[in-house]
This record gives structure tokens, C-alpha cells and sequence, in this order.
């Protein structure tokens, strides 16, 4: 499974890094978002809400994402 | 209301009536109310009158009133006037900051969780707690999303717990429950000065002085008092505009949120018109820092507030946001005052749709 690394970066960069690569992916699929941001799974969450896609965190900085959505 | 700029902050200038008044009470009311000479039977005189003033349009009695000088003690003056050791603190997560400072230095607490509209769900009030040894910090609406609570369906569920209200947000737009031992109101709500808190506390509650004191006096009584009689001023002509302002500043926030949402993708409005004060909205926009979109407005004249934690001192994110599960970044948060004009909100429409199509590039 692809890793987007964003560890070091602060919340809208993570953001912007998985739903550009999300986009990449076919529906069903996952990348896996590491990402060391304190707020990073707030905003995850609301992304996934908002675009209706999918986050599972793993770890406090490892994070699943599916894509759900056919129209990222 | 002339603007130099769009002023969409939470903070207004103090009304023009007010401003009159303030300067005529300092001529006026500068001499100290408890002593005995003309003079100051004169400042008493004042003081009672904006106490009455007050007090009618807060539809409470004057002898139901204290004003203090700190307004950050208002809500520790009502909670825990009421709050004794052994007591139970109910609060929610959408509180003010002052709250959550309350409850961790007490004892017996419990935080009660928000649904993604920003409301307490009434079944969430635990049972256990709905008992006279327990004071509930009820948050009558939210000042940075304007989300209302369901006060009525909560004061039931209740039972017999003590009701200290949170208005500092809203001041009286929401009327007092059917049920309350003390409210906290803000002047600054009402286009009043800063630095005047109104605490009411109903003939029967059992409230007492939470400070160390000495002698009868409830409060510290040390409030400037031409800082009373402005407020006392701005609360009656704020209140008699409020009849028209109100319905218009809802149409006007409807207005904003609908062509926002039409017209930039990926939004976040945090809560719902329905459940809100008509003059407060809450706007996340996805891929966009929350600061880069404050200074873009600021850049074209246009004032407004950010719940994101990249505008915050301590690089937290407004813990409102998070308790509703709402987007944290790309925040910004604005306050239609009254006079605010529709050309101001369609300037203000056409700035942020601009400013967030310019940041996400």
C-alpha cells in the first residue's frame, strides 16, 4: 500500500497531500497517511466526512485512508 | 452605521448612545454611590436607575442583580456561588474556556459530549446527576458558532440540579429558562463597554459570595460606575433595535451561507441556522490555512475571526470546532452586528470566494 509521508507538516498540507493522492487510487482502495500533525485526525475526520471517503487510524501518526467516494 | 471597515469580528464599538451616555456619566457619575453628601446621593440615584434599566430588559428584579468589573469572573461568580465541594459540575465541551478551568479545580465533574450540530443531546444528562447536589454550567448559546441549546429539554432533564446560565454570548436575544438559579451576561453582547458582567441570581437560589469577604456585599462592588450607566443605555437601545435587526441580520446570514455553499466547494458551516443566533456564522474551507485566509480579507478591508490553530496564541484549534467534529482548518468566523449592510455581506461574499479560490491555486 502507497505511504504519503507528511510527518513534519502542519494541517492543511497533509490534507492537501492525501486528497491529491486519494484522487490517484480507484474506489476501494487505500493509501496509508503518515502524518505527526497533533490535529491531523480531527481534520482527517472532516475530510472524510466532508468528501466521503474513509480514515482509520492505525497509530497516533499512521492513518488508513479508502477511497469511497467515485468523484474525489 | 458608517464602517471605516467591514467589521466582522466578534467585538463592535460601543453604541453611539452609549457613547454619549458614558460621556456624560463620567461627568456626572463620578463620586462614590455609599457615602452620604449630595454628591453622592446623586451617583446613587444614577446607579439605581441603570439598575432598574437593566434589570427590566433582562426581565429580572434589581435586587437580582450584581455587576462586576471583571467580566472573565462572571461565569465563576454564577457557578460557583452555587457549587458547593461535595457538588457535582455539569458542563459541556463547547463551554467557555473559564469553565473548564472551574471544573479542574473541583472535585466531582462531568463533561458532557456535543453532537456535530454543536448541541448537548438532552439524553446524554446523565440521570445520576439530575439531583440538588449537582449545579449544571448550562451554555445558552455558543459565540463562536451561534449554535443554540435545547435549554428547555435540558432544564427538564435536569431534575432538580441547579441551572447556572451562560449568556455572555447571547445576552438577552434568548429570553432567561423556566428554570434558573443564576445567568451570566456580558455588556459587550449588547454593544455595551467592555469590562461590565452582569450576574443574576433568582430571589431563591442558594448563592453565596465565592470570594473571601468581609460583610454583606455579594460581589466586590469595586465596577466603574458611568461603565454602568452605559451599559444600562446600550442595553435599551440595542434591545428596541434588536426587534427589526434581528429577522434581518437571520435573513443575511441565510444569505451567506447559501451562496458560500454554492460557490466554494468543500465548506464546513458549523451548525445549523435554525438552531443559531441569527448573527453568527462559522465557515471551514478544506486545503486553506485558516491565517492566509484572515490576512487575504484583511488585505481588502474586511475584519474577521478564525477558530484554526495556526491564528491562535497557544497553535490550538478552537476546541468548539473539535467537540462538533468540525473542520478545524481554513477557519474563519463572522459576526453581523447591527447596521451591517447588505452590500457589506455581498462584499464580504465576493472577498472570501475570491480569497479561498486564490489560496487553493
Amino acid at each position: 500500500m502507497e505511504e504519503i509521508n507528511c510527518i513534519g507538516l502542519c494541517c492543511p498540507q497533509p490534507i492537501i497531500k492525501i486528497a491529491k493522492a486519494i484522487a490517484n487510487v480507484s474506489p476501494g482502495d487505500s493509501l496509508i497517511l503518515l502524518a505527526d500533525d497533533p490535529l491531523i485526525l480531527l481534520d482527517l475526520r472532516a475530510w472524510a466526512r466532508m468528501t466521503g471517503n474513509e480514515v482509520t487510524p492505525i497509530s497516533e501518526t499512521r492513518f488508513k485512508v479508502t477511497r469511497r467516494n467515485q468523484n474525489v | 452605521m458608517a464602517h471605516a471597515i467591514s467589521n466582522f469580528q466578534l467585538e463592535s464599538p460601543l453604541h453611539p448612545k452609549a457613547r454619549e451616555a458614558l460621556a456624560d456619566a463620567i461627568d456626572q457619575g463620578w463620586s462614590d454611590p455609599g457615602k452620604l453628601s449630595n454628591q453622592n446621593a446623586k451617583a446613587r440615584i444614577l446607579r439605581n436607575q441603570a439598575l432598574d434599566s437593566i434589570a427590566e430588559q433582562l426581565a429580572v428584579t434589581p435586587s437580582e442583580l450584581e455587576i462586576i468589573g471583571e467580566p472573565l469572573l462572571g461565569n465563576y461568580f454564577a457557578i460557583a456561588g452555587l457549587l458547593h465541594a461535595e457538588d457535582t459540575l455539569i458542563y459541556s465541551a463547547v463551554d467557555r474556556k473559564e469553565i473548564f478551568a472551574i471544573a479542574q479545580s473541583h472535585r466531582k465533574t462531568i463533561e458532557l459530549p456535543v453532537t456535530n450540530m454543536g448541541q448537548i443531546a438532552p439524553e446524554d444528562f446523565p440521570n445520576s446527576a439530575a439531583t440538588p447536589d449537582s449545579v449544571f454550567a448550562l451554555q445558552v448559546a455558543n459565540g463562536e458558532t451561534g449554535t443554540i441549546q435545547r435549554i428547555e429539554e435540558l432544564i427538564a432533564i435536569s431534575g432538580s440540579a441547579r441551572i447556572a446560565c451562560d449568556y455572555s454570548s447571547c445576552g438577552p436575544r434568548i429570553a432567561l429558562p423556566s428554570r434558573w438559579e443564576s445567568a451570566y451576561f456580558d455588556a459587550k453582547s449588547w454593544q455595551g463597554p467592555e469590562g461590565i458582567g452582569i450576574i443574576a441570581i433568582a430571589e431563591a437560589a442558594a448563592w453565596a459570595n465565592p470570594l473571601p469577604h468581609i460583610g454583606a456585599a455579594r460581589t466586590p462592588q469595586s465596577v466603574s460606575l458611568p461603565l454602568i450607566l452605559a451599559a444600562a443605555v446600550a442595553l435599551e437601545v440595542w434591545h428596541e433595535e434588536e426587534k427589526n435587526e434581528s429577522p434581518r441580520l437571520r435573513s443575511l446570514s441565510e444569505k451567506l451561507r447559501q451562496e458560500i455553499s454554492a460557490t466554494v466547494a468543500d465548506c464546513d458551516i458549523a451548525g445549523d441556522l435554525n438552531s443559531s443566533l441569527p448573527h453568527i456564522t462559522s465557515l471551514s474551507f478544506l486545503y486553506v490555512q485558516g491565517e492566509e485566509l484572515l490576512r487575504r480579507l484583511d488585505a481588502v478591508g474586511i475584519a474577521v475571526d478564525s477558530g484554526s490553530a495556526c491564528t491562535a496564541e497557544n497553535l490550538q484549534p478552537s476546541h468548539v470546532l473539535a467537540a462538533m467534529g468540525v473542520l478545524t482548518h481554513g477557519n474563519i468566523r463572522i459576526t453581523l452586528h447591527h447596521g451591517v449592510s447588505e452590500k457589506e455581506v455581498n462584499e464580504l461574499i465576493a472577498a472570501i470566494t475570491k480569497a479561498v479560490a486564490e489560496l487553493r491555486q
